[in-house]
């Protein structure tokens, strides 16, 4: 009976994407005034910014590069890192030792200002100690899974804060190594800039990653290291990539760390900045860019925008007598709490339907269709009409069951079949 | 010659045998079926044959040559493609990004090239995409193209899983229960089309099924498998009747294999 089906499938000419929803002319016009407004609004607010939150404004930019190191691991890879703070500093002491012993530019020689070249360097070598340490790590560590590769990341940070950023060549002990910033980027606004503009450079980069074969092999790993392996992915080298493509992020947001204050000491990095980095990439988003971003500067400029409130920051000051800082270990893992419970997706999950509608998508409040099921008659409905329920009500008929509708040669048995292939779906997503 | 053989695998997992010098040959352009009763050890046999785990002893040789050690990874580049029996998809990916996870070895880009987005790999993403369309296409489902794996039944997912090993550019694939989740007309027609595709993409198959019916009519030869060893192989229709297989699906007591506590529970189950 299966013979008078219609599936004569010989190599046909090659079929186009289907089409999806694109906005009219008047829409993107809609889409682009909005963008060009919030663009106009922040650049003019970041050029005109007083110098204080220029520099408040470089340390968000400077985590939101760690979160996005952070994210790499985490979020698409699915790895545990707990140890990024010893990608960060090494990458600062490195960058600061360079400038400062190496190119011999220290201020006890009334060196304020390093030259361009040296900067660069120092840059390049931060990020260079980024990937050689995260590959060392990498290439012993990636071998476990799950807790015991948080536990040896955690294990590593340890052992590097008190082996490495005790050597006093390198750290200058508690008196800190200085990193002064070369004439071009001296202002704290310019500094912002540049800090702003690498931010930018990592986001480019982390785009074309996830967008390209290696994010899409990553992505595969993190879902089932054997589906992945059975797509031809070569399961540890692309962790030991993302690990290494983290540790440069990390070191590059170190060496900018480091010329922000322009002098790095031990305790800046500890085993609670990591946590909180953690913390700030959960917040944002797990695997989401633009999350990722917003939340990482959230976090950072959280105890300046504290001191903006006056009561909250007398309450502080006064009464707890705390540093706005220490308010981010509590507020950080409680925000942490509510986004695994309440809100999964964190920040990029609530504002995705208005970064949907900006890239050009419908505007809906539910883009996956994952709270809205089709009613008790529409499912029926369909049903019998053999059709499959899909849970964003759109009901569509696929060509397969249409084929295997042919194939077995009755409607009704077809829709029943259907049906089963909707429970047994519904199984597989419970 | 065949174009997988199969020598003397054996696999121990503590004190379980799962495998014990298990010899499966798949000859060029046949279907071979592998059946057997829950945990007999098909997929563990899957999983040794693609290096998911290294067996104890045996080899796997793919056109003459010994790929026993080689990674999972390079045995897939090399043409042998794997469904699994759970769905092998990466669910946070659209179903054509699948389609191009799925074609990962032959890209013509490197992965840096990639990150730091050269033009040629936007060039070769467009191909990429086109492939993809093509084999989807192919399978009948080009109109899935964006949709997310959520929403989809089972018996497409399935479809999809299939289409996106084909998308690997296998010689030879090994399919892990294809008809699961499948009633008996939707398994059957999923036979007719798994020779059609056997017809004009020239594919070598070897495949665990359960569903009788599928086995015989679409089979060319069949290893049955039962703890571990090959109880019997032969065509499919003389497998299918054979004593020891009709005992080892319905648990019936035949030289001894079973415990006399086993004996007891089919009696009750039968009475």
């Amino acid at each position: 009976m299966s013979t008078q089906t219609d599936e004569t499938q010989t190599i046909s000419p090659v079929a186009s994407e289907p089409s999806r929803f694109r906005p009219s002319t008047r829409g993107w016009a809609i889409r682009l005034v909005v963008i060009a407004l919030l663009a106009v609004v922040t650049v003019w607010r970041v050029a005109t910014v007083q110098p204080l939150w220029a520099d408040h404004i470089s340390l968000a930019a400077i985590f939101a590069i760690i979160g996005l190191s952070l994210n790499i691991v985490l979020g698409y890879t699915g790895q545990v890192s707990l140890g990024h703070h010893a990608f960060v500093g090494l990458g600062a002491f490195i960058a600061a030792h360079h400038i400062t012993e190496r190119a011999g530019c220290a201020p006890e020689e009334g060196c304020i200002e390093s030259s361009l070249g040296t900067f660069s360097v120092a840059i390049l070598l931060a990020i260079l100690s980024g990937v050689i340490s995260a590959g060392l790590l990498g290439m012993v560590a990636l071998r476990i899974k799950g807790l015991y590769l948080a536990l040896i990341t955690l294990t590593y940070g340890f052992v590097a804060v008190n082996s490495i950023f005790e050597i006093s060549s390198l750290t200058r002990g508690g008196a800190g190594m200085p990193a002064p910033r070369p004439a071009t980027f001296f202002s704290d606004h310019k500094y912002m800039v540049l800090c702003l503009g690498l931010l930018g450079v990592c986001m480019f980069i982390d785009w074309r990653f996830l967008r390209s074969k290696m994010g899409r092999a990553v992505l595969a790993v993190k879902s089932s290291e054997a589906v992945a392996a059975s797509y031809a992915v070569n399961v540890t080298a692309y962790k030991l990539m993302a690990f290494m493509l983290s540790g440069a992020f990390a070191g590059l947001a170190g060496a900018l760390f480091a010329f922000r204050r322009q002098i790095v000491v031990a305790p800046d990095f500890s085993f609670s900045t990591a946590l909180l980095w953690v913390l700030m990439v959960v917040v944002g988003g797990l695997g989401s860019r633009l999350g990722v971003v917003i939340g990482s500067m959230f976090f950072a400029l959280f105890p300046f925008l504290i001191q903006l409130v006056g009561f909250l920051n007398d309450f502080l000051a006064n009464t707890l007598q705390r540093d706005p800082e220490e308010l981010t270990l509590v507020i950080g893992p409680f925000l942490a709490l509510l986004t695994m419970i309440q809100f999964p997706g964190g920040i990029a999950e609530q504002i995705s339907p208005i970064t949907r509608w900006l890239g050009g998508d419908r505007f809906t409040m539910h883009p996956e269709g994952k709270h809205h099921k089709p009613s008790l008659l529409q499912r029926r409905r369909a049903k019998k009409q053999g059709l499959e329920v899909h849970d964003d009500a759109e009901l569509v008929a696929t060509k397969s069951e249409d084929l295997l509708r042919d194939a077995a040669g009755e409607p009704d048995a077809a829709s029943t079949q259907t049906m089963a292939a909707v429970d047994s779906s519904e199984e597989v997503k419970s | 010659m065949a174009v997988l053989e199969i020598r003397d695998m054996s696999i121990r997992f503590g004190g379980l045998q799962a495998l014990k010098d298990v010899n499966v040959d798949v000859p060029e352009w046949e279907i071979v079926g592998l059946i057997g009763p829950n945990g007999a050890g098909k997929t563990t046999l899957f999983n040794c044959i693609m290096g998911l785990y290294s067996p104890n002893s045996g080899t796997v040789t793919y056109r003459g040559r010994d790929i026993s050690l080689l990674p999972t990874h390079r045995k897939v580049s090399l043409g042998i493609g794997r469904t699994f029996q759970n769905i092998g998809l990466v669910r946070e990916l659209t179903v054509i990004e699948n389609f191009l996870l799925a074609q990962h070895p032959r890209i013509g880009y490197g992965a840096f090239g990639g990150m730091f987005g050269m033009p040629r790999t936007f060039l070769e993403e467009r191909r990429l995409r086109a492939n993809a369309m093509e084999v989807l296409d192919f399978i009948g489902l080009a109109h899935l193209a964006h949709s997310k794996l959520g929403g989809l039944p089972y018996g497409t997912l399935k479809l999809i899983e299939i289409g996106t090993v084909l998308a690997t550019d296998p010689d030879v694939i090994l399919l892990d229960e294809p008809s699961s989740g499948m009633g008996p007309d939707e398994a059957h027609a999923f036979g007719e089309r798994l020779l059609k595709l056997r017809q004009t993409l020239n594919l070598t198959v070897l495949m665990i099924e359960h569903h009788v019916p599928l086995v015989t009519s679409v089979c060319d030869y069949v290893y049955c498998l039962n703890f571990g060893q090959i109880l019997t192989h032969g065509k499919p229709r003389d497998v299918a009747s054979h004593p020891e297989v009709v005992a080892a699906y319905l648990g019936g007591e035949v030289e001894g294999l079973h415990s006399e506590d086993d004996a007891e529970e089919v009696a009750d189950v039968t009475s």
